[in-house]
């Protein structure tokens, strides 16, 4: 047997677990966004492309994409700035490094729905935390405005310190030397940042970009839990309305053909980063 | 490690087929013959060992019969999540069921519930509040057996109206005057709160304000959501919050919990809650204890007070195995007897209409009676197998009418023509 179909063979049991647990789901969900089946009604019929076609009409999708690509924007960038702005930090050498590296993971230690409920007890306009630090009076959780930004900065909160973990591994990469020989030149230290640092780590602010966009389309936990998609729908993601026509109103074709879109739109910003990601490894 | 990894998952998953196959083996046969049921329900407030103990009576008085019961998660909307997955999947898993008000005519219609309509005798039928045996009720035949039973109350400050010579009020506008005159005179209290919050709350919270204006949603078939009677009390909700200002800002994000904290802290001198929350503000130590009275919600005048009846039904999984055992069962949860040992200690409130003039419940728990009448009057959220559709779409426009996004006129038309394109209406 050549090695390379022994490879074959040893990778056949992950590969075939694989397609149990992910792309058989991944199809059937399509075969059935072609349906329209509704659960309680008995009813199960082709439908060919309708939903999707119904999608389009559908002000409520529209309102979803809007504050899904809205959060997803938003929550990104503020992670990707303070991430950096962190892994810097933590790339300097001071004492207790270590405890502190530590330490900035804890929120994203926490799982999702434990932070959400905190964070829901800070937001609280009543009592809340947040607003006897502001002096405020904000109505955060059911202020039409403040609400989605409310779940933003949560997320950004959360994670903030994954970001900064790979960031500051992408800066453990570079070698010192080069700083050196930059300082030599006479860089300052805005020039060795722009002209060291930052091309030298944008390998990694691509994963970063790549891991956290995706993750950040499809939230579901966090928004579901600090608001239910109110008020009036204004923090509804595409997730969270895809879940309620799945699993309140039981009409599995049409659910399904919403998460379609969501894998859809979560493919494409991949299939996106991956191709800046290629054009940049060739150029280097 | 990272290589075995995939191995250890799937010893992990066929352990867990195991370990499931080996709990679902059925008892019947094995040493004597007894039937097991299974019966799932909601977190049980209060004493489980008091609940777990009417159980064990139901086995003493039934032999050959034994129950296992399984607590779902407490929220109602995942409650309703396995309810729905199982039961489509023809699963035998479970025998008895309890169900929120809403649901019943959905499951009779998907097939997932047995006719249960022979289990009550004419004078049980008689002893049974309207509301529930109404929403229990699809196309003639009854598909579950009221349980306990919720309303929206309106709990008030008894020493802060009493100072100033206030009494319950009986319209809406009466409550307006008093909650503004106790708010001006004692700062850092809100006058009236209720759940705002964009979820289903909210729609049983909007309701109550509709038909205790004389409106509806739905009658005789007909979607009448976009009515003057439904603008104006809609209008009167959000006026609540921005022309009175007796209801606060936050109350757009308050459920019934939150809104309960609140009004026990001595914070709120009206509250829109369910009966539940009684029982803990008379708990020693609470700040409000011996402060509190309950009455009828108010209406606009020239109008009746309307409340949304709540409470959980008790069905047969019509794949049960053992749908005789499990009809024993419903009969003896459902009892008159059974009702008031749950009254008295998981705080439970009856269905049966005799039990409010019964000797100790009286006793234990004074307001009980005046919860008669109110009870008597609750009104189901709309009986019909697409309510679930339809409060996602009431649940959204309701919300933007009362954070003001939308006027509400411009709500109710939207919900009418989506309810309208739900029910297949051709406006």
């Amino acid at each position: 047997m050549k090695r390379s179909e022994a490879a074959t063979w040893f990778i056949a049991p992950a590969l075939l677990l694989l397609a149990a647990v992910t792309i058989y789901p991944i199809i059937h969900v399509i075969y059935l966004s072609l349906h329209r089946k509704l659960l309680i009604f008995g009813i199960s019929e082709f439908v060919g492309l309708q939903n999707f076609l119904f999608l389009l009409k559908d002000g409520r999708f529209w309102g979803a994409l809007g504050n899904t690509a809205y959060f997803t924007a938003l929550s990104v960038s503020g992670e990707l700035i303070l991430g950096l702005a962190l892994a810097l930090l933590m790339n300097k050498a001071f004492s207790g490094k270590g405890f502190v590296r530590a330490m900035v993971l804890i929120p994203w230690a926490i799982p999702t729905v434990v932070s959400a409920k905190m964070w829901e007890w800070m937001y609280n306009g009543d009592f809340g935390i947040l607003n006897y630090l502001l002096g405020t009076k904000v109505n955060w959780l059911g202020d039409p405005f403040w609400a989605l930004h409310a779940a933003i900065m949560m997320d950004v909160w959360k994670t903030t310190p994954f970001v900064a973990i790979l960031l500051l591994a992408g800066l453990q990469l570079i070698p010192p030397d080069l700083y050196s020989a930059a300082r030599i030149d006479g860089a300052g230290p805005f020039r060795l940042f722009r002209h060291v640092t930052l091309p030298l780590i944008k390998p990694m602010i691509l994963i970063v970009l790549i891991f956290r966009s995706l993750d950040a389309f499809r939230v579901f936990d966090a928004v579901y839990v600090l608001t239910g998609g109110g008020p009036a729908n204004t923090t509804e993601t595409l997730s969270v309305y895809a879940y309620k026509v799945l699993f309140q109103t039981l009409q599995i074709g049409y659910g399904s053909a919403l998460a379609v879109v969501v894998f859809i739109c979560v493919g494409l910003i991949a299939i996106g980063f991956i191709g800046i990601m290629g054009r940049r490894v060739a150029y280097r | 490690m990272l290589t075995k990894f995939p191995l250890i998952l799937l010893l992990l998953c066929l352990s867990l087929f195991y370990c499931a196959a080996c709990t679902k083996t059925p008892h019947d046969g094995e040493k004597g013959s007894y039937v097991t049921i299974v019966f799932t329900h909601g977190k049980i407030p209060g004493d489980y060992e008091q609940f777990k103990r009417i159980l064990r009576q139901f086995e003493r008085e039934n032999p050959g019969i034994r129950v296992v019961d399984r607590t779902l998660p407490s929220s109602t909307d995942e409650q309703h999540q396995f309810y729905v997955i199982n039961l489509d999947a023809g699963s035998k898993d479970f025998d008895v069921l309890s169900m929120d008000v809403i649901w019943v005519p959905e499951f009779a219609m998907a097939g997932w519930l047995r006719d249960v309509s022979g289990l009550l005798s004419e004078s049980e039928l008689h002893d049974i509040f309207p509301g529930p045996l109404e929403a229990v009720t699809y196309m003639g035949k009854r598909y579950a057996v009221p349980w306990y039973i919720d309303a929206g109350l309106l709990y008030y400050r008894k020493d802060l109206l009493d100072d100033i010579g206030a009494k319950p009020p009986k319209t809406w506008d009466e409550l307006v005057r008093t909650a503004r005159l106790i708010t001006e005179r004692s700062k850092g209290i809100y006058g009236f709160i209720w759940q705002g919050k964009q979820y289903e709350g909210l729609v049983c919270d909007v309701l109550e304000y509709l038909w205790s204006h004389g409106g509806n949603v739905l009658e005789n078939g007909k979607v009448v959501l976009h009515s003057p009677e439904n603008v104006r009390a809609l209008t009167f909700m959000r006026e609540l919050i921005v022309r009175d200002r007796v209801s606060p800002e936050i109350v757009t994000t308050l459920v019934e919990e939150s809104s309960r904290h609140i009004f026990g802290n001595g914070r709120a001198v009206f509250m829109r809650n369910w009966p539940y929350a009684w029982n803990i503000f008379e708990r020693d130590g609470s700040p409000v204890k011996g402060k509190i009275g309950v009455a009828a919600l108010p209406s606009a005048a020239g109008h009746p007070s309307a409340s949304t009846l709540g409470g959980w039904q008790i069905g047969i999984n019509r794949h049960s195995k053992h749908p005789d055992a499990a009809e024993r069962f419903v009969r003896f949860l459902t009892s008159r007897e059974s009702q008031k040992t749950l009254a008295l200690t998981v705080g439970y409130k009856p269905t049966r209409r005799s039990l409010y003039s019964d000797a100790d419940l009286k006793r234990q728990q004074p307001f009980i009676a005046s919860l008669h009448d109110i009870l008597l009057n609750a009104r189901p959220r709309p009986v019909s197998p697409y309510y679930m559709m339809m409060t996602q779409i009431l649940q959204p426009e309701f919300s933007a009418a009362i954070a003001g996004i939308k006027k509400p006129s411009d709500a109710l038309m939207s919900a009418e023509r989506q309810v309208q394109h739900v029910l297949g209406v051709r406006p």
